[in-house]
């Protein structure tokens, strides 16, 4: 069984899911955690029993999780009375960072504890690391104070800034015309310790300089979301990238 | 110089400032409750700078060589939450601690302790898997949406414990007769069960390679809460075996903190378990019982890498 974690509302999600039906793919959301039949042994966790898309799996028939939602959004509680949301969005957030980090097979990315996507990165930290990397960069600057004009976010930033968008799955990269730009982008997602990862550059040449990352690239390619797949399916000893 | 991040009352901030200033280092203040007059500049390529100001004074973050953060919950600063959410003040607040956060996970001084690092202990299951690699004892654990489950658990052994799975409303209490009817519940939310551990309470806090343990004498379930319940609580300065000690140094290394205060209790059969590695231990409440520096131990660490 394949398991993709992410908001009810997220579309390209559920189009995974139907995308991979033959491989029993199915949506886990905020909501399978309010279902009785969790069972999770923090000594035996190959023995836990998860609730997916309202069905009871047992962990060990799950052979891959592709993470698409950073927590445990209030706003996918509406079950939940609203004076208790923020707490059990924190609960169940730090239940599923266990119970993910626990699981043997391949997990794209493997959640931390401050994101379920994988390091919580600001963007100046994928600008700095970068640089340490060797990799030409655009530096990153940001000035904060009251009353200042509005500066766009650093999303829009990376959007408006970039001409190339690199997406590195495992070992693999896509959308570079230039070997060296696919290099970067997996050096840059080794040393995050990440499988999964949009890499942006201001060109598409050799001079080309790097203007941010992202933890949550749009899967909308054939290439890409094969490669997703054919990471889920490894066994879960060739998880070469995005293990600890 | 030595940067402090936080509320100037604040017992542990307040007391690290004083020991710095006792010992003579040089020591840069941001005051968390000045939040609406800090301005923050930071430039990050192969090399990270920045300037902080707040007001007329100015600091360089390059001449940062140490830091001590307990930043509290920017949303709860008065100013903050008087303006609601997406006001101006509010969202200039954001843009302090996110920019603050950044630079602090980020740059080469010493930090102490860095916020990804200390955001590990909002997760207990994935803590304990930490805790557990590096040599203490953990209680068998259970988290379930499931009544059947937490009964079969309960009935394994005899007694049991449930508290929080995160770091909110994190108490602890033994399951009784009285919650038997209210597990139905569990199906909202996973909840998390341990067996029992008897024994003997000890809060250690480890700055660097120093240790300084003490034991708590108490038979509430939860001994921070002990003074609610009418129970007394005493507490004492102590030592540790020598091996225990080392596994407390080697565990909050390994976590890359440099300061932890991590929550043991010895069994009756002399087994060592631990429950939890505090990452922004509250120090003063247990240095004003034993008498133990641990200030001006968290003031030394800072200067050593100020020197």
């Amino acid at each position: 069984m394949l398991v993709v974690y992410a908001s009810r509302h997220d579309a390209t999600a559920q189009a995974l899911v139907a995308r991979w039906a033959e491989h029993d793919a199915a949506l886990l959301t905020a909501a399978d955690l309010s279902v009785a039949g969790w069972r999770y042994h923090l000594d035996s966790p190959d023995d836990s029993t998860a609730i997916v898309s309202g069905r009871r799996v047992e962990a060990r028939r799950i052979s891959g999780v592709l993470i698409r939602w950073p927590f445990v959004h209030e706003r996918e509680l509406s079950h939940i009375i609203p004076e208790d949301r923020a707490y059990v969005a924190s609960e169940m957030f730090a239940f599923l960072l266990g119970w993910l980090t626990q699981l043997k097979c391949p997990v794209l990315n493997r959640p931390t504890p401050t994101n379920l996507l994988g390091p919580s990165w600001r963007h100046e930290q994928w600008i700095h690391t970068a640089a340490k990397l060797g990799i030409r960069v655009r530096p990153a600057r940001r000035h904060v104070r009251m009353h200042a004009p509005h500066t766009p976010d650093e999303q829009s930033q990376m959007s408006s800034a970039s001409q190339t968008t690199v997406i590195v799955v495992g070992d693999e990269s896509f959308g570079a015309n230039n070997p060296l730009l696919d290099a970067y982008a997996r050096r840059l997602a080794r040393a995050a310790g990440v499988g999964l990862l949009a890499v942006y550059f201001d060109g598409d040449g050799a001079d080309a300089a790097l203007t941010g990352a992202n933890l949550w690239p749009e899967l909308v390619d054939d290439e890409v979301i094969d490669a997703v797949l054919a990471h889920l399916l490894r066994p879960s000893h060739a998880e070469s990238s995005g293990g600890r | 110089m030595i940067l402090l991040w936080g509320i100037a009352q604040e017992y542990p901030l307040a007391a690290v400032r004083e020991a710095l200033l006792r010992l003579g280092a040089k020591v840069a203040f941001l005051d968390q409750r000045a939040v609406l007059e800090t301005e923050i500049t930071l430039s990050f390529a192969e090399t990270i700078g920045g300037k902080l100001r707040v007001g007329a004074d100015e600091l360089a973050l390059e001449d940062v060589r140490a830091v001590y953060l307990r930043p509290n919950e920017w949303r709860s600063l008065p100013a903050v939450k008087q303006a609601g959410e997406g006001s101006p003040k509010w969202n200039h607040a954001l843009g302090v601690e996110d920019a603050m956060v950044s630079w602090a996970d980020t740059t080469s001084a010493l930090v102490v302790n860095r916020p990804h690092l200390m955001a590990a202990n909002a997760s207990k299951p994935f803590q304990a898997m930490q805790i557990s690699a590096h040599g203490f004892s953990i209680p068998d654990t259970l988290l379930t949406t499931d009544s059947e489950a937490a009964l079969e658990f309960w009935a394994r052994h005899g007694q049991i414990i449930y508290k929080s799975i995160s770091g909110a409303r994190s108490i602890v209490a033994r399951l009784t007769e009285e919650h038997r009817e209210r597990l139905a519940d569990l199906s909202w939310c996973p909840t998390q069960f341990q067996e029992y551990v008897p024994g003997r309470d000890y809060r250690v806090h480890v700055v660097g390679d120093e240790i300084f343990p003490c034991e708590i004498i108490s038979v509430a379930d939860d001994y921070r809460y002990a003074a609610t319940k009418g129970i007394d609580t005493q507490m004492r300065a102590c030592r540790l075996p020598d091996d225990c000690a080392a596994r407390c140094i080697s565990l909050t290394s390994a976590l890359q903190l440099s300061f932890a205060g991590i929550d043991l209790r010895l069994r009756p059969d002399g087994r060592w378990y631990c429950f939890e590695v505090n990452t922004t231990p509250g120090f003063t409440y247990f240095q004003e019982v034993t008498g133990q520096r641990i200030d001006e131990s968290v003031a030394r660490l800072l200067i050593s890498a100020d020197a």
